[in-house]
C-alpha cells in the first residue's frame, strides 16, 4: 500500500545531479560561497596558524598596522588580526547552532501547525505572532539581559528571536503541499498522519527553508555581534566580533581596531547573502 | 487644497517644535557658554545629589560657606567672611557677608541652620558629610554656630563641599521641603533653584541638557556668561569632535589617547594630575579564601606601571594607599610594586592554588579609564600566579544594585573628592565597623575585614590639625594598604580641552569646574 503513496512529484531537477546544479548557480553564489568555505576553514585550523595568540599582549599598544601586525594592536597591545581570526571561532559555529536550533523548532512546531490545523495551529500561530510583533535586538535584549550577559545566553535569546520565522515559513508550505493528490492519495491509502507529514508532505517543504538559513546565517552573525556590542553577548577578553568592534568605537582614531572584526562581518554577511540569493534563483519557481 | 493644508499642517509643527526645543546651544555664541560631558545626575537637590555634574552645578547655583582656593588646599570666604574654631575641633563658629540669594531676600544664619540640618536629615547620598553634627544654631541674623559630638579638624574643609551649598529656605519651605526626614521637595529642585550662587537653574532634561541661566541679582562679581548649557555627549571621541567643529567650547571628559589625536590649532589642552582613582576592592565575605595574606599577594600581582601605560597611555600616575597624592598624609606613602615571585610565595604559604574568582564591575569608562581593559589586564596580572579571574562587566545600575549583595569578591570601581582632606577617605574605605566600605567587604560578618587600630587613628587625626593631622593620616593610609581590600590602580591625569577663546578653566578638588571663573576673550 504504502508503495502507492510514494512521492511522486521530486523536484525534476535533483536528477541532474550535483555538478549540474552547481554550474548553475550564478557567480556571486559561488564567490559567497568561497568565502564561507574560507571562514569555516579558518574555524577548523585557526589555533594552527602560525601567528600570536589572541589573548597574548605581543606588542606596544594602539599600533597601526605593520608587517608584524597586520591590523595592528589594540588598547591592550593584542594582535587585532589574530584576534579577528580567532573571532571566527566565537561567531560561525553560533552561528550555526542558533539557525539549526532556530530552523528545528521552528519547522518541527510550523510543520504540526500547518499539517493539523485547528487549535494546534491557533495556539502555535498566536506565539509567533507575539514573538514576531517584538523588533529583533529589542527582544534579544530584554531576554539576553534577563538570563544575564553571555554568549551561551545571548544564543538563546537568538534562537527565541528567531525560530517563528521558520515556523511560519513551514506552515505555508505545508499548508501548500497537503492539498496535493499524492497527499490525498496517501491519507486515502491508510497512511498514519505522522507518516503522511514525515514521508509525503516534509521533503517538499525544504527548499524556502534552506534558502531563508542561508540568508539569516549573515543576519545571526550580525545580532550576535550587536548584543556582545553593547555587553550582552561575549565576556572580555574573548576575541568576540561585536566586543571588538565595542572596543574600537571608544577609540575613534585607532580605526584599525574595529577594521578587522568590520570586516569580517561585512563579509560573512555578504556571503551569506550572496548564497542565499543563489540558492533562491536555483529553487525558487516563482523567482524564475 | 490638501496640498496647501499639508504644508500649513508642516508648517505648524515647526513652528511648535522650536518652541518646545527653544534655541539650540551653539557655541562661539559669545555669551553662552557649552559643556559637553555625561551628565549621569543623581538628583539637582543640595541635600542629595552626588555627582560629578552635580559637583560643578551645586557651585555655580548654591554657594558653601567656604571654598578652596585655586591651590586646592587652602580654604577662603565664600558667603562667610571669617570663622573661628575652639581649641578642640568641636565647635565652629561663621560670620555670614551680606549676600543676597537670586530672589533678593538675603542670607542669614537661619537659611544655613536649615540647609546643614536638611542635608544631614533627608539621609541621601551626600548626608554622610554631616555624621556627627550635634547642632546648627544660629546666634543671630548674621552668625551661625556648628557643634559636633568628636573633634573634627576636617569639619571646615567639609563645609566647601558643594553638597552644603546654602538653600534659600523660605523659598524652599513655601515649595513644600523641609529639613526633617519627611522632606519631599527632590522633584522642584529638578526644575527650580533655590540659590545665592552666580547663576541660576534654567531648564534639566535627564541624559540631555543642563541649562544654568545667570543671576542677574547677583551679589558678587557678575559671571561671564548670561547662560551655561551643558550638553549631554558620551563618548571622548564624540566629545573631540564637537569640540573641533565648535559646537561646543569645553570637552570635560577626554582621555589623554583622544586628546593627542586632537589636531585642531583652536583647542587648547592641559594635561594635569587629577585626585581621581580607580580600584580594585576585595569582597572576603563572599570568598572566604580571600584572607589578608591572599588580599596583599593578589595586590603584589598587579603591574602597576603596565596599568598606567594600558589605561590611560603613561597620562596616570601610581597611587599607594585610597587616598589621593598631594592630599594630607600621602607624602611619606610608597605605591606597591609587582612582585610575582614573591605573590606566589604568599600563594603558596597560604595554601591557596587553582584560586577562581568572579570580578562583577560596571562597563564604564570613568576618567579615560576603560574598565573593561583595565579589568583584563588585572585577569592577565592575576593569572600570572595563578588566578583566573572572570570578568562580569555590568551596567552601572545592576553593578550598584548587586554591591552588597552580588556574588562577585572581586570588584572595580573610581572615586573622586568632595573636598580638600583625607578624613572623607576614611569615613568611606577604611574598615572601621560600620563604614560603607567596611560594610561592603565585610558584609554581615565584619571580623573578616575590621581593622580596630583605624578607628582609633581616625579619632586621633581628627582631634589634631596640619603636621600633627598628616602625620596620623598616614599612619591610616599605611593600615589602609596593608588590609588590602582597596587597591588603587590609576590615578589618571585629567585632560582640560577648550576651545582657545576661553579663558579660566581649571580643576578644583571640591568643585570640579568653576563655571564662574570662565570667560570668553
Amino acid at each position: 500500500m504504502a508503495d502507492i503513496s510514494a512521492p511522486v512529484a521530486a523536484p525534476a531537477r535533483r536528477s541532474g545531479g550535483f555538478r549540474r546544479t552547481f554550474r548553475k548557480l550564478p557567480v556571486t553564489a559561488i564567490i559567497g560561497a568561497a568565502i564561507l568555505l574560507f571562514w569555516i576553514f579558518t574555524v577548523l585550523t585557526v589555533q594552527f596558524w602560525p601567528m600570536a595568540e589572541p589573548l597574548d599582549m605581543v606588542g606596544r599598544r594602539l599600533q597601526p598596522p605593520s608587517a608584524e601586525h597586520w591590523l595592528g594592536t589594540d588598547a591592550l597591545g593584542r594582535d587585532v588580526f589574530s584576534r579577528t581570526m580567532h573571532g571566527a571561532v566565537w561567531s560561525i559555529p553560533i552561528a550555526i547552532l542558533v539557525v539549526a536550533c532556530a530552523v528545528a523548532i521552528g519547522s518541527l512546531l510550523g510543520a504540526i501547525s500547518g499539517f493539523f490545523g485547528g487549535w494546534t495551529d491557533g495556539i502555535i500561530m498566536r506565539l509567533v505572532d507575539v514573538t514576531v510583533a517584538f523588533p529583533p535586538i529589542l527582544l534579544a535584549m530584554a531576554v539576553a539581559a534577563m538570563l544575564g550577559p553571555g554568549l551561551t545566553n545571548a544564543s538563546i535569546a537568538m534562537v527565541i528571536v528567531w525560530w517563528p520565522i521558520y515556523a511560519r515559513l513551514m506552515r505555508a508550505q505545508v499548508l501548500e503541499v497537503k492539498e496535493r493528490e499524492h497527499v490525498e492519495a496517501a491519507i486515502a491509502g491508510g497512511a498514519s498522519p505522522l507518516r503522511v507529514l514525515r514521508v509525503h508532505v516534509l521533503p517538499l517543504c525544504w527548499t524556502p527553508t534552506l534558502i531563508n538559513a542561508t540568508m539569516d546565517f549573515g543576519q545571526v552573525v550580525l545580532l550576535a555581534a550587536s548584543l556582545s556590542f553593547i555587553g550582552l553577548g561575549a565576556k572580555p577578553p574573548s576575541p568576540e566580533w561585536g566586543s571588538m568592534i565595542s572596543e574600537g568605537a571608544t577609540r575613534f582614531y585607532d580605526w584599525w581596531i574595529a577594521f578587522g572584526p568590520g570586516m569580517a562581518i561585512l563579509t560573512v554577511v555578504l556571503a551569506t547573502s550572496f548564497l542565499g540569493d543563489g540558492l533562491r534563483d536555483l529553487f525558487d519557481r516563482r523567482s524564475q | 487644497m490638501k496640498h496647501f493644508k499639508l504644508k500649513t499642517g508642516l508648517a505648524a509643527a515647526f513652528v511648535a517644535s522650536t518652541a518646545l526645543v527653544g534655541q539650540p546651544a551653539s557655541a562661539q555664541d559669545s555669551d553662552t557658554l557649552v559643556i559637553a560631558r555625561t551628565l549621569a545626575v543623581n538628583s539637582l537637590d543640595p541635600s542629595r545629589a552626588f555627582c560629578d555634574t552635580c559637583q560643578f552645578y551645586l557651585t555655580a547655583v548654591y554657594e558653601t560657606l567656604v571654598t578652596l582656593a585655586p591651590d586646592n588646599q587652602s580654604l577662603v570666604p565664600n558667603l562667610a567672611e571669617s570663622w573661628e574654631v575652639n581649641d578642640d575641633f568641636t565647635e565652629f563658629t561663621f560670620k555670614l557677608k551680606d549676600a543676597t540669594f537670586a530672589d533678593g531676600s538675603p542670607v542669614e544664619a537661619s537659611d544655613v541652620a536649615w540647609t546643614f540640618n536638611r542635608l544631614k536629615n533627608v539621609q541621601a547620598s551626600p548626608s554622610f558629610l554631616m555624621e556627627g553634627l550635634v547642632s546648627a544654631e544660629a546666634v543671630d541674623a548674621k552668625t551661625i554656630k556648628f557643634t559636633v559630638e568628636a573633634p573634627n579638624s576636617e569639619f571646615l574643609n567639609k563645609v566647601s563641599a558643594p553638597y552644603t551649598g546654602i538653600i534659600n529656605a523660605e523659598a524652599a519651605m513655601a515649595a513644600g521641603a523641609t529639613d526633617t526626614a519627611e522632606d519631599n521637595a527632590e522633584s522642584w529642585f529638578l526644575s527650580n533653584s533655590a540659590g545665592s550662587g552666580p547663576f541660576t537653574l534654567e531648564s534639566f532634561s535627564p541624559d540631555a541638557e543642563l541649562r544654568l541661566a545667570k543671576n542677574d541679582a547677583y551679589w558678587g562679581e557678575a559671571p561671564g556668561f548670561n547662560e551655561v548649557v551643558v550638553t549631554e555627549i558620551k563618548d571622548a571621541v564624540s566629545q573631540a569632535q564637537a569640540l573641533e567643529t565648535g559646537q561646543v567650547d569645553i570637552a570635560m571628559q577626554i582621555d589623554p589617547d583622544t586628546a593627542n589625536s586632537i589636531r585642531s590649532p583652536e583647542i587648547v589642552t592641559e594635561v594635569i594630575p587629577s585626585y581621581n582613582f580607580t580600584y580594585v576592592g576585595f569582597i572576603p565575605a563572599v570568598d572566604e579564601v580571600l584572607t589578608k595574606e591572599v588580599r596583599q599577594a593578589l595586590a603584589l600581582a598587579i603591574d602597576y606601571e603596565g596599568m598606567i601605560d594600558f589605561t590611560v597611555g603613561g597620562n596616570g600616575v601610581k597611587q599607594a594607599a585610597p587616598i589621593p597624592n598631594g592630599f594630607p598624609g600621602t607624602a611619606d606613602l610608597t605605591p606597591r610594586s609587582q612582585d610575582v615571585e614573591k605573590a606566589k610565595q604568599m600563594l603558596a604559604d597560604a595554601g591557596v592554588s587553582d584560586l577562581k574568582m568572579v570580578a562583577g564591575y560596571p562597563n564604564d569608562n570613568a576618567y579615560g579609564v576603560d574598565f573593561n581593559i583595565m579589568m583584563q589586564k588585572v585577569q592577565q596580572d592575576f593569572s600570572n600566579v595563578g588566578v583566573e579571574l572572570e570578568l562580569k562587566p555590568l551596567t552601572w545600575a545592576v553593578w550598584r544594585d548587586e554591591l552588597g549583595s552580588g556574588e562577585w569578591p572581586v570588584t572595580a570601581i573610581y572615586y573622586a573628592p568632595d573636598y580638600y582632606g583625607s578624613g572623607q577617605y576614611v569615613a568611606y574605605f577604611s574598615m572601621i565597623e560600620g563604614y560603607p566600605w567596611a560594610g561592603r567587604a565585610g558584609r554581615d560578618k565584619p571580623e573578616l575585614v575590621v581593622n580596630p587600630k583605624e578607628a582609633e587613628l581616625y579619632a586621633k587625626a581628627l582631634a589634631a590639625s596640619g603636621e600633627e593631622a598628616d602625620a596620623v593620616y598616614a599612619e591610616l593610609g599605611q593600615e589602609m594598604m596593608d588590609d588590602a581590600i582597596i587597591i588603587p590602580l590609576v590615578s589618571p591625569n585629567l585632560v582640560l580641552a577648550y576651545r582657545d577663546d576661553i579663558e579660566g578653566v581649571r580643576y578644583s578638588a571640591c568643585c570640579n569646574l568653576p563655571l564662574s571663573e570662565i570667560t570668553r576673550k
